[in-house]
């Protein structure tokens, strides 16, 4: 009872936090859309160079229920949220679901294939290195660090430069298909990529000093079978761990890439919506932003589980314990860690 | 690009390499194909042309009926599809479009206007004077929440069809410009049937009777626009009278500039709009692309001072302010060469526009003598004056939407120079909603509105007292807050002469008067700029708002 109890437990708190934390999202937008000085029914009907009339303006006031005192708005807000009724744009006199619902798959496709490219990237890296030596080591080092630094506003600028203007590649803007999503994705997968390579080798330079690591280069593993079978396994946690603040900063990203590479998707409607303080899509966005990164965050603390079992808090386990296609020289579980000496050959429990 | 020179450092590890080398050529080869592929997938086919890219950097309308709201961006997509009463030529003068003529009663209280025959709306609709009346009637209705047409037509009381050709305009009061009020896209005509839509759908896809027509529109993307095969009613000055030879528009939103200009340059697109005063003046010296340019009509690009408090309440600080502003060498570096300095309350565009070169010069030894006679003699340390212990401050919110780079860095020179002589002025650049609201409570003192209309009568619609107070929201039209009966007079008797004779120099006497109150310093005409290809022949800007038309255009290869 206890196990399936605490499983149950968990879950439901875990829930609760989900609840609560989209609960917060829609607070604090909806108050911070409306502290912000500025009547958004004016910038609904004026937009630049008009002049709405007095009727139009009371007209869209009660279209909107904006006469309606700000508490009551907030409760009948919450109210339709809770039945997943975000209400209509005061802009696009369309459903916010429909909006978002068209909105969203172009961003979460772009967040994807970047957060593939970032891993890509950072898996190439951190292999490259571990073989390269010192100077390997140093450079991407480096690389790494520059790219984590640079802005995405910058990189796309550059690539559109060097793609579309000097090659004449019709890729600035960017179109449907796979060749439409190149330098977005590209675009945005290099910051995250300089991160998570940074993560990834700070725990190699760990992990190669490991014995099960030593073990198996004893036993005349080259680089990279030693890094695939072993290394990479172990360098990727903390690099999963950080995935799901990586995922938040892509949909930041996307409000920047999607605006320069004109784009459809929820960052430029999100931009949008803001500029002219369309309050009900703003909210309504960031309702369905939330959702989606508690999403990924489950998921990522998953990926750790599967991929560290220590996290569980299983079976006590020192070293992590390897897949089920473990290689030769894996340490088991309740291996010991031994003094690291590669001349003595090292036979860890469970090895034939 | 760090990662694309990966596969240029040398491989130090001695194992492996002539595998791992080959292994390496292979990979980047595959992502070199793959990109080069998906690349040429999305690139223009060599199939012949017959569809135009048109990538815009103004706003992605919310409704695509010019009648609900009206605003810029509505009017430069709308004049494909929707098409209005009259027109102008390129010297200004009103042309049939949709109507053939017009008259006006003795008394002014009504107008005839005479319809072309044989024209039919996209939807098979017959346009007659049953569908004018239907039009006005749905832009005075208040659901449809019109602003800029529902003003335009302010004294239209009601259209009543005298026979299948005539429309009979009933107005409360004379009105001169109600002809060139109707040359504007957002009075034109659409189907009655597709008003009784609703809104909504209608915003989607408005009927008009133009060369193209609504296809589909994707939010965040693109509308498409195909060509209407029956298209039948031109302008009087379009070369072309039948159908547009292209065969759709693809009308793209770009909103970043730098990526319009390098989709234009790369081929990815034919046409572009709000180009950049830098990239304007490098495409004057570039054969591949031409550029297009238009004034658009209505008041000029222009600072204008709230009068109802201080400092600008006293018109010699205001006339201070204005000597304070060093403008024709800002301007020349800013714009590129690409645009003139204006002395004048109205569009270059519009008739009856008067310039004032005397009176908008720099003279900062004058503007201090102004001041110090005004009584803001003290300075603080930092050079700013003060009166009473009051600093002179000069509150200028700005809409980031509203203003380009170039306009910014202007503004910011006129803080410069206006500091030389004591003025303390501080630009907030703001978001559109935050903007309106300061506009709306007059929380500025001087303050940039851009206003578009196609006749002289915008200077009523933003200089009369009627401006100042309307809204109950508190919103307004006038920015100076100066009520003075006799100028309103002036504006009144202006808008209600059709004779040119007549309105002509009552339209001068308004400019002289409201010029000589100080409260507006012009800077130069909101210009239309647009590039496009080489290959794109035939384009043009329609002159009755300088948004473009598409009837003539070829593309060449």
């Amino acid at each position: 009872m206890s196990a399936l109890g605490g499983r149950l437990r968990a879950l439901a708190l875990r829930l609760f936090g989900a609840v609560a934390v989209i609960w917060a999202v829609v607070t604090v937008t909806f108050l911070a859309v409306r502290a912000v000085p500025g009547d958004p029914v004016l910038a609904i009907l004026g937009g630049p160079g008009s002049n709405a009339t007095p009727e139009a303006v009371e007209q869209a006031r009660a279209d909107h229920g904006l006469d309606q005192p700000l508490w009551l708005q907030y409760v009948r807000y919450l109210g339709r949220v809770a039945v997943f009724d975000l209400g209509d744009s005061y802009d696009l006199r369309r459903p916010v679901t429909a909006i978002v619902g068209e909105q969203l798959p172009p961003t979460l496709g772009l967040a994807l294939v970047a957060l593939v490219l970032a891993w890509t990237l950072a898996v190439a890296f951190s292999w490259w290195s571990m073989r390269g030596g010192r100077v390997a080591w140093a450079i991407a080092s480096f690389l790494e660090a520059v790219g984590t630094v640079l802005p995405h506003f910058w990189i796309a600028t550059v690539l559109i430069a060097v793609f579309a203007v000097s090659l004449g590649l019709p890729v600035a803007v960017s179109r449907p298909g796979a060749g439409g999503l190149i330098l977005p994705a590209v675009t945005l997968a290099i910051p995250v990529a300089g991160f998570l390579g940074q993560v990834m080798r700070e725990r190699m330079l760990d992990t190669l000093e490991q014995p099960f690591v030593v073990a198996a280069r004893a036993r005349g593993l080259g680089d990279t079978q030693v890094y695939f079978r072993h290394v990479l396994r172990h360098a990727a946690v903390p690099a999963v761990a950080t995935t799901g603040w990586a995922f938040g900063s892509l949909v930041s990203g996307a409000v920047v890439v999607e605006t320069i590479f004109a784009r459809p998707g929820l960052g430029r409607t999100l931009l949008d919506a803001v500029m002219i303080r369309d309050v009900p899509l703003v909210c309504g966005a960031l309702i369905v932003v939330a959702i989606v990164y508690v999403l990924v965050t489950l998921a990522t603390e998953l990926a750790e589980r599967l991929l560290d079992p220590r996290i569980a808090g299983g079976a006590g386990a020192v070293e992590p314990a390897p897949g089920g296609a473990a290689g030769p020289g894996t340490p088991g579980p309740g291996s010991v860690r031994g003094p690291a000496d590669a001349h003595a050959p090292i036979t860890p429990a469970g090895a034939p | 690009m760090p990662e694309l020179r990966l596969a240029s450092l040398p491989h130090p590890s001695p194992r492996l390499r002539g595998r791992v080398r080959t292994a390496r050529i292979m990979a980047a080869s595959a992502a070199a194909v793959a990109i080069v592929a998906a690349l040429a997938a999305c690139s223009p086919g060599e199939t012949e042309r017959t569809t135009l890219v048109y990538a815009t950097g103004d706003a992605e309308p919310s409704c695509l009926d010019p009648h609900v709201g009206g605003n810029w961006p509505q009017a430069l997509v709308g004049n494909q599809f929707v098409e209005s009463l009259f027109s102008r030529n390129d010297g200004g003068e009103i042309i049939p479009w949709l109507a053939t003529g017009a008259s006006e009663a003795d008394d002014g209280l009504s107008w005839d206007i005479a319809l072309r025959e044989g024209v039919t709306f996209t939807d098979g609709t017959p346009f007659d004077a049953e569908a004018v009346r239907a039009n006005v009637e749905h832009l005075k209705d208040p659901a449809t929440a019109s602003s800029t047409g529902v003003l335009a037509l302010g004294k239209v009381e009601r259209v009543v069809a005298v026979d299948e050709h005539t429309a009979r305009f009933e107005l409360s009061e004379p009105d001169g410009a109600l002809i060139e009020s109707l040359a504007q896209t957002w009075t034109g005509m659409m189907s009655p049937a597709g008003f009784e839509r609703g809104i909504d759908e209608n915003c989607q896809a408005p009927i008009g009777t133009g060369p193209f027509i609504v296809e589909s529109w994707q939010p965040q993307d693109s509308i498409t626009l195909v060509r209407n095969d029956d298209y039948a009613s031109p302008p009087a000055d379009a070369s072309n009278q039948g159908p547009a030879h292209l065969e759709r528009i693809e009308w793209r939103f770009i909103p970043d500039a730098a990526s319009r200009l390098a989709a234009l340059q790369s081929g990815q697109v034919d046409v572009i709009d709000s180009v950049q005063p830098d990239a304007l003046a490098a495409f004057g010296d570039d054969d591949a692309f031409s550029t297009a340019t238009f004034a658009r009509p209505g008041v000029t690009a222009r600072i204008e001072l709230n009068t109802t408090r201080a400092p600008f309440e006293d018109a010699t600080v205001r006339e201070a302010f204005a000597l304070s502003m060093n403008l024709d060498p800002a301007i020349d570096s800013l714009f590129a060469g690409t645009l003139d300095r204006s002395t004048s309350l109205l569009s270059s565009s519009l008739p009856f526009a008067a310039s004032f070169p005397d009176r908008f010069v720099y003279d900062p030894d004058r503007a201090n003598a102004l001041l110090d006679e005004a009584g803001w003699t003290a300075r603080g340390a930092d050079g700013i004056r003060t009166r009473d212990g009051e600093r002179l401050t000069v509150a200028f919110p700005v809409s980031t939407n509203q203003s380009i780079p170039a306009e910014v860095s202007l503004l910011e020179q006129i803080a410069a120079t206006a500091a030389e002589v004591g003025f303390d002025v501080r630009l907030e650049l703001l978001d559109l909603a935050t903007w309106y609201e300061r506009s709306g409570s007059w929380e500025f003192d001087a303050i940039i509105a851009p206003y578009s209309k196609s006749s002289p009568d915008v200077l009523r619609t933003v200089y009369h007292s009627m401006g100042i107070p309307p809204a109950p929201s508190g919103y307004h039209a006038n920015n100076t807050g100066l009520s003075d009966p006799a100028l309103d007079a002036l504006l009144d008797e202006a808008s209600q002469a059709s004779d040119d004779a007549v309105r002509g120099p009552l339209y001068g006497q308004a400019q002289q008067a409201i010029a000589e109150t100080g409260m507006v310093i012009p800077l130069y005409d909101q210009m239309v700029q647009l590039a496009y290809s080489t290959d794109v022949q035939g384009f043009r800007l329609q002159p009755q708002l300088g948004t473009p038309t598409f009837l003539d255009v070829t593309i060449g290869r």
